[in-house]
C-alpha cells in the first residue's frame, strides 16, 4: 500500500519538492541577507538609530508580506491539487473498483494515503513555516507585530494545522463532491472562507482581551500613538500599537481626569495658554483605555490556532474514515 | 467447500427512490461457474458490486464465502474482482500493476502473474491506459486470478470487447477455472457467453431474482405445453405457468417444474436456456412472449 502510494504521488511530489526546495533556497538566501541588514543598520548602528529600523522594514517588509502569502496559499493549494483529486481521481476513473478488491481494506487504504500524503503535505508546509521563521526574525524582532493577521498565520506552528486542515478538507470534499474539479473549487474557496473566519472571528476570541487604562504621559512609553485626532465630536486615537500585542480597540476615545470627554474646546482654552497639545493634555490627567491581547500570549495563540485547525482536521478525518468504508458507487 | 460463495436473504439496495436491487435471496453453492443474466439497469452490477464489497445493502442480507463482504483483508484476498470496463491504472505500467498486485495480496502468485502477462504478449514497460481494451481486460483478469481467491466476480467483462477479444476472454477465463479451482460468479447480458461458459444461472430482470439454479436442472424443469385450448387449464401442484399465449384454438404455456419429481405431461417439450432466460425477462417487464413459437418451433 505504501509503494502504490508513492507510487501515484511520485510525480506531483517531485515537482512540488522542487517548488519546496527553490522557495526554501530563497529564504535562506532571504535570512542572510536580513541578518547582515540588521548588523549593518541596528547592532552596529551609532546615528540616527530609529531610522534604521524604518529602513529594515520598507527593505524587506514587502518580501516577507509575499512570502507570507504564498505560505498561506500552500495549503490551500495542496488541499484543492492533492487531497481533493486523491478520491475523485479514483472514483473518475473507476480504479477505486481496481485497488479496494485488493486484499487491503479501505480503512487501511485511507489511513496510508493520509498518513503518507497528509504527511507530506504538513511536512513541506510546516518545513517552509520554520524557514520563514528563521528568515523573518530579525525583522520581526523589529517590527514586534507578530499578531499582524498575515504574520501570525504564516509563522511558527499555525501553517502546520493550516496544512493539515486543508488536506483533510480536500479529502471529505472529494467524497461528497466526487467530481474533481468541483473538489477542487470547494476545497479553495471553503479553505479561504476558514482562513478569513479564523483571523477575523475565531483568533480574537482565543482569550479574553485585556483592557488598561493609560495615562497620556505614559502613552508613548506603553506603546505608540500612530494618529490622534481632534474635532468637533471629540478626541480620539486613530491607532494605538503596543509593541508585540495586539490591540484590539481600533477607535480610542480620550477621557479627562474628571471623566468626560476630551474636547476641543478643552484644547483651545489649552492653547490659548501657551502649551504644546501634549503639555495640554497631561495637564488635564487624559486618559484613555485600551482594549489588547498582551505580548506574552502569542505562543498560547499559536498553539490554540493549531488546535483549532487540527482539531478539525480530525473531525473531518473521522467523516472520511466513517464514510469511504459504507462505499462511494 | 460446502459454505456457499454467495448466499444471500431479501437483499435489497436503494438509490434514494430508484431501487436497484429488491429482495434478492440467493444461495449459490461453491464450485460453479454461475452467470448472471439480465437486460441493461436489472441490477447486476448492484449485486455484484455488493458481493464485493464495494458498497453495503440498504436492508437485507448478503455472504460471501460465509463473511461479510470486505469484511477485512482474509475476506478481501478471498474474493478477486473485475468490474465493469476493467478499470486499471492509465498511468501505470503493466509492470506496475503486477507490484501493485504482489504489495497488496499476501496470497498473490508471482510465478502466475508473470507466466500470464508472457502468454498474453503484454509488454511490462507498456503504460495501462495505451493497452487495447481486449488487453486491459486480460490484465484486470490476471491481477484478479493472481491473488488466487476462492471467488471471482466479473462484471460484465466482455461487453466492451470486439467479438474475438471476447472469445479470447472468456477462452482465458475457462483456463484460470481449470487451473486455479475456484467458484466464478459473472454478468453478462449475453446469453450465448453464458451458455458456453457457465454451469449455474441467475436471471435478474427489473430489479429481481426471477429464477436460479444450475443449467441442467433448469433446462431440464422448464417445459413448453401445446394443447387445444381449455385443456391445459389444470396442471399438478408445482407446476408454475411463466409465461402462456393463448390463440383462437390453441393455448401455448412455458411452465417450471419447481416439484423435483420428473414432469409427463402429454405435448410437453423441453426449451432451451435462451427461451426460458427470454421468457423470464418478457415476464417481468409484463410482456409475453410471442415470438418464441416463431423462431424456435
Amino acid at each position: 500500500m505504501i509503494w502504490l502510494t508513492w507510487r501515484q504521488m511520485r510525480a506531483q511530489t517531485l515537482w512540488s519538492a522542487g517548488i519546496i526546495a527553490a522557495a526554501a533556497a530563497y529564504l535562506l538566501y532571504l535570512g542572510a541577507d536580513i541578518r547582515d541588514a540588521y548588523r549593518l543598520n541596528i547592532t552596529d548602528c551609532t546615528t540616527g538609530c530609529d531610522d534604521a529600523v524604518h529602513t529594515l522594514a520598507d527593505q524587506f517588509g514587502s518580501g516577507l508580506l509575499l512570502i507570507g502569502l504564498f505560505l498561506l496559499a500552500a495549503p490551500a493549494l495542496i488541499g484543492a491539487f492533492w487531497a481533493a483529486p486523491l478520491i475523485t481521481r479514483e472514483l473518475e476513473t473507476g480504479t477505486h473498483r481496481l485497488v479496494w478488491n485488493q486484499s487491503v481494506t479501505r480503512t487501511r487504504w485511507l489511513a496510508v494515503k493520509l498518513v503518507i500524503v497528509g504527511g507530506v503535505s504538513v511536512l513541506f508546509t510546516g518545513a517552509l513555516s520554520l524557514l520563514l521563521t528563521w528568515a523573518a526574525g530579525p525583522f520581526d524582532k523589529v517590527v514586534d507585530s507578530r499578531f499582524e493577521p498575515l504574520t501570525f498565520a504564516a509563522r511558527d506552528l499555525a501553517p502546520f494545522g493550516y496544512a493539515l486542515l486543508a488536506f483533510t478538507l480536500g479529502l471529505v470534499v472529494g467524497v461528497l463532491a466526487r467530481k474533481t474539479l468541483v473538489a477542487m473549487a470547494v476545497t479553495l474557496l471553503v479553505f479561504v472562507v476558514f482562513q478569513l473566519l479564523m483571523a477575523n472571528v475565531l483568533r480574537p476570541q482565543f482569550a479574553e482581551p485585556v483592557t488598561e487604562t493609560i495615562g497620556w504621559d505614559d502613552a508613548n512609553t506603553v506603546g505608540h500613538i500612530d494618529s490622534f485626532g481632534i474635532g468637533p465630536q471629540g478626541a480620539g486615537i486613530q491607532e494605538y500599537q503596543i509593541p508585540g500585542a495586539w490591540v484590539v480597540s481600533d477607535y480610542i476615545v480620550v477621557y479627562k481626569g474628571d471623566g468626560t470627554e476630551f474636547t476641543e474646546a478643552d484644547l483651545k482654552t489649552c492653547e490659548a495658554q501657551g502649551g504644546t497639545p501634549d503639555d495640554c493634555l497631561i495637564a488635564l490627567d487624559a486618559t484613555f483605555d485600551v482594549t489588547y491581547q498582551p505580548a506574552d500570549r502569542y505562543w498560547d495563540f499559536q498553539w490554540i490556532e493549531f488546535g483549532v485547525a487540527a482539531g478539525l482536521a480530525a473531525v473531518l478525518a473521522g467523516v472520511a474514515f466513517w464514510r469511504i468504508p459504507r462505499g462511494l458507487s | 467447500m460446502n459454505t456457499p460463495v454467495l448466499s444471500t436473504n431479501a437483499l435489497t439496495k436503494r438509490y434514494g427512490r430508484h431501487t436497484a436491487l429488491a429482495e434478492a435471496t440467493l444461495d449459490i453453492p461453491a464450485g460453479r461457474i454461475v452467470g448472471l443474466v439480465g437486460p441493461n439497469g436489472a441490477g447486476k452490477s448492484t449485486l455484484l458490486a455488493l458481493a464485493a464489497g464495494l458498497i453495503r445493502p440498504t436492508s437485507g442480507r448478503i455472504e460471501v464465502l460465509g463473511r461479510t463482504p470486505a469484511a477485512d483483508a482474509a475476506q478481501l484476498a478471498d474474493v478477486g474482482f473485475v468490474a465493469q470496463d476493467t478499470p486499471v491504472y492509465a498511468g501505470l505500467t503493466v509492470g506496475d500493476h503486477l507490484k501493485l498486485g504482489e504489495h497488496l495480496n499476501p496470497t498473490w502468485d508471482a510465478a502466475f502473474a508473470d507466466g500470464r502477462v508472457r502468454q498474453l504478449g503484454l509488454d511490462l514497460g507498456r503504460k495501462a491506459g495505451r493497452l487495447s481494451g481486449g488487453q486491459k481486460a486480460q490484465l484486470a483478469l490476471t491481477i484478479a486470478a493472481a491473488k488466487r481467491p476462492k471467488l471471482l466476480i466479473f462484471d460484465e467483462p466482455v461487453a466492451a470487447l470486439d467479438p474475438l477479444a471476447r472469445r479470447a476472454f472468456l477462452q482465458n477465463l475457462m483456463e484460470f477455472v481449470a487451473e486455479l479451482d475456484v467458484s466464478v460468479i459473472l454478468s453478462s447480458h449475453l446469453i450465448g457467453d453464458v451458455e458456453r461458459v457457465c454451469d449455474h444461472l441467475v436471471v435478474l430482470a427489473e430489479s429481481r431474482v426471477q429464477v436460479a439454479g444450475d443449467i441442467d436442472d433448469l433446462t431440464a424443469a422448464h417445459h413448453r405445453l401445446v394443447g387445444p385450448r381449455g385443456t391445459l387449464d389444470a396442471l399438478p401442484d408445482g407446476v408454475q405457468v411463466i409465461a402462456a399465449d393463448h390463440t383462437d384454438r390453441q393455448t401455448t404455456l412455458i411452465v417450471h417444474n419447481t416439484t423435483g419429481r420428473p414432469f409427463e405431461h402429454p405435448g410437453a417439450d423441453t426449451i432451451g436456456l435462451e427461451d426460458m432466460v427470454l421468457t423470464y425477462l418478457h415476464r417481468a417487464e409484463g410482456l409475453t412472449a410471442p415470438t418464441l413459437e416463431e423462431t424456435r418451433a
